[in-house]
């Protein structure tokens, strides 16, 4: 049985005030390419109404319909006739499932330890260094690791992924 | 105010041949554009914003402050790299509690974010040169059919991103109509092209891009032109992958709207690594321009 949990449901309200607007008209399903591709399987306006409803484990245990099939392509957002801001709504869902330590595509996590690691999502390999070198491109200048570190270090990110690691 | 590049992540790691073709327009139309600053990931729109907000916004502003020191607006190569810091400006320029929350984080690394570096996507300053352009053409590109893929994050959202129509976008088109190309309408103009998604469900990812395809396909383009290096590699890198898996024949060269631009002002198409593309350009090349 999926329980009601008020507090998730305000808490999201909080982050984004534009959920209370929602009338479920459907229009943002009717309007999204995952929609249309997965005929319905994942279904936005499904995400906001068990949203709205506070229905907490449906959306970050369960995760159905799985929030990380939002494409961030911001259909939804542009035609939504009361300004509901879906994707922002959906990022927050997204950081909750993590922050929450329940599981998530693989892929991501990648990127992450990319970025805390080297700065960037796709580091530089001496293949690519040559190649740039063949076409006459400059030297990209690089973010210092350290300094990226600190940063990181301040909005405790890698604690955040490290907590999934443990919990594995 | 000057420009300074953004380059983002997958262009120099992955594609820097449409860097190539990038800073050679630029340089073309008599735009002097500097390096890019010490930056990290912008951070990725579809990736680290999604697994955390606060990061999203302290990497993102870190960013913005070094061209705020340098005293430089951002060009930024990239549409996600785009939606990315002109969100993490709009965030931060419009919400002083958070200004000063993420300035706290900043603090560590003795930085402090001020607002006063603007963010714009390429595209959208070869459009404020349309007419230089125009005159400029000296080889059009006559009877190519190109579909244009304006992409996702270059529009919307339009209250951020604010400058073509989110839903019926124009900007790309006009370029491609400057340089004596044909702009191709197509049904799923619009649509996503799927690469977010590689990073949760490939196979939707595939599916959605095969619907642009084939409607691409149906309107009799030549080929596609984009302005985001995640489309780019999407389209460029995956429709084998799609030949394999829908028995397909799709065949389109893709192309940087910088690549068409700096090949139609007369460029030398040998320098602008066009032999790296995976979908080889030349057919579709010699059959508009000649060569």
């Amino acid at each position: 049985m999926q329980m009601i949990d008020f507090e998730f449901r305000n808490d999201l309200i909080k982050e984004d005030f534009s959920l209370n607007y929602c009338y479920q008209c459907g229009t943002c399903s009717s309007t999204c390419p995952v929609a249309l591709i997965t005929i319905g399987e994942y279904n936005p306006r499904k995400i906001i109404e068990q949203s709205l409803l506070g229905l907490k484990d449906l959306l970050l245990k369960d995760q159905n319909p799985n929030v990380w099939l939002c494409c961030t392509c911001q259909m939804c957002v542009e035609e939504c006739p009361q300004n509901v801001f879906l994707t922002e709504i959906f990022e927050k869902i997204k950081n909750m499932i993590i922050s929450s330590g329940e599981p998530y595509p693989e892929a991501f996590k990648i990127q992450a330890k990319s970025v805390v690691e080297n700065g960037v999502a796709i580091p530089l390999t001496p293949p690519i260094l040559r190649r740039r070198d063949q076409l006459g491109l400059p030297k990209v200048e690089s973010a210092s690791i350290d300094e990226i570190k600190k940063l990181l270090d301040a909005t405790e990110f890698e604690k955040k992924i490290k907590i999934l690691e443990d919990d594995k | 105010m000057t420009y300074n590049f953004f380059l983002g992540c997958v262009i120099p790691g992955r594609l820097p041949f449409l860097e190539t073709s990038a800073r050679k327009t630029f340089e073309k139309i008599g735009m002097k554009v500097g390096d890019q600053a010490k930056c990290s990931c912008c951070p990725d729109p579809t990736g680290v914003a999604q697994m955390d907000h606060e990061t999203f916004l302290a990497l993102g502003a870190r960013n913005l402050c070094l061209y705020e020191e340098s005293n430089n607006d951002i060009l930024s190569l990239c549409s996600g790299c785009t939606e990315s810091l002109k969100t993490v400006k709009h965030i931060l320029d419009n919400d002083n509690h958070m200004k000063k929350e993420i300035n706290l984080k900043l603090k560590a690394i003795g930085k402090s974010y001020k607002g006063s570096s603007d963010v714009k996507h390429f595209a959208e300053v070869l459009y404020e040169n349309i007419e230089k352009i125009k005159q400029m053409v000296k080889i059009p590109l006559k009877d190519l059919k190109i579909a244009g893929h304006p992409g996702c994050h270059y529009l919307r959202p339009s209250e951020i991103i604010n400058w073509d129509d989110p839903l019926n976008p124009k900007t790309l088109d006009v370029l491609i109509e400057a340089i004596g190309a044909d702009p191709i309408d197509y049904e799923m103009k619009n649509e996503c092209c799927g690469n977010p998604l590689e990073k949760s469900d490939k196979d939707i990812s595939l599916s959605m891009l095969e619907s642009k395809l084939k409607s691409m396909k149906e309107s009799g383009a030549d080929c596609i032109a984009c302005v985001c290096p995640a489309c780019y590699q999407q389209f460029d890198f995956n429709q084998r992958e799609i030949n394999k898996i829908h028995n397909t024949d799709y065949n389109f060269p893709v192309f940087y709207i910088t690549e068409l631009i700096a090949l139609a002002l007369g460029l030398d198409k040998e320098k602008l690594g066009l032999n790296f593309h995976r979908i080889k350009v030349n057919q579709v090349l010699e059959k508009s321009m000649k060569v």
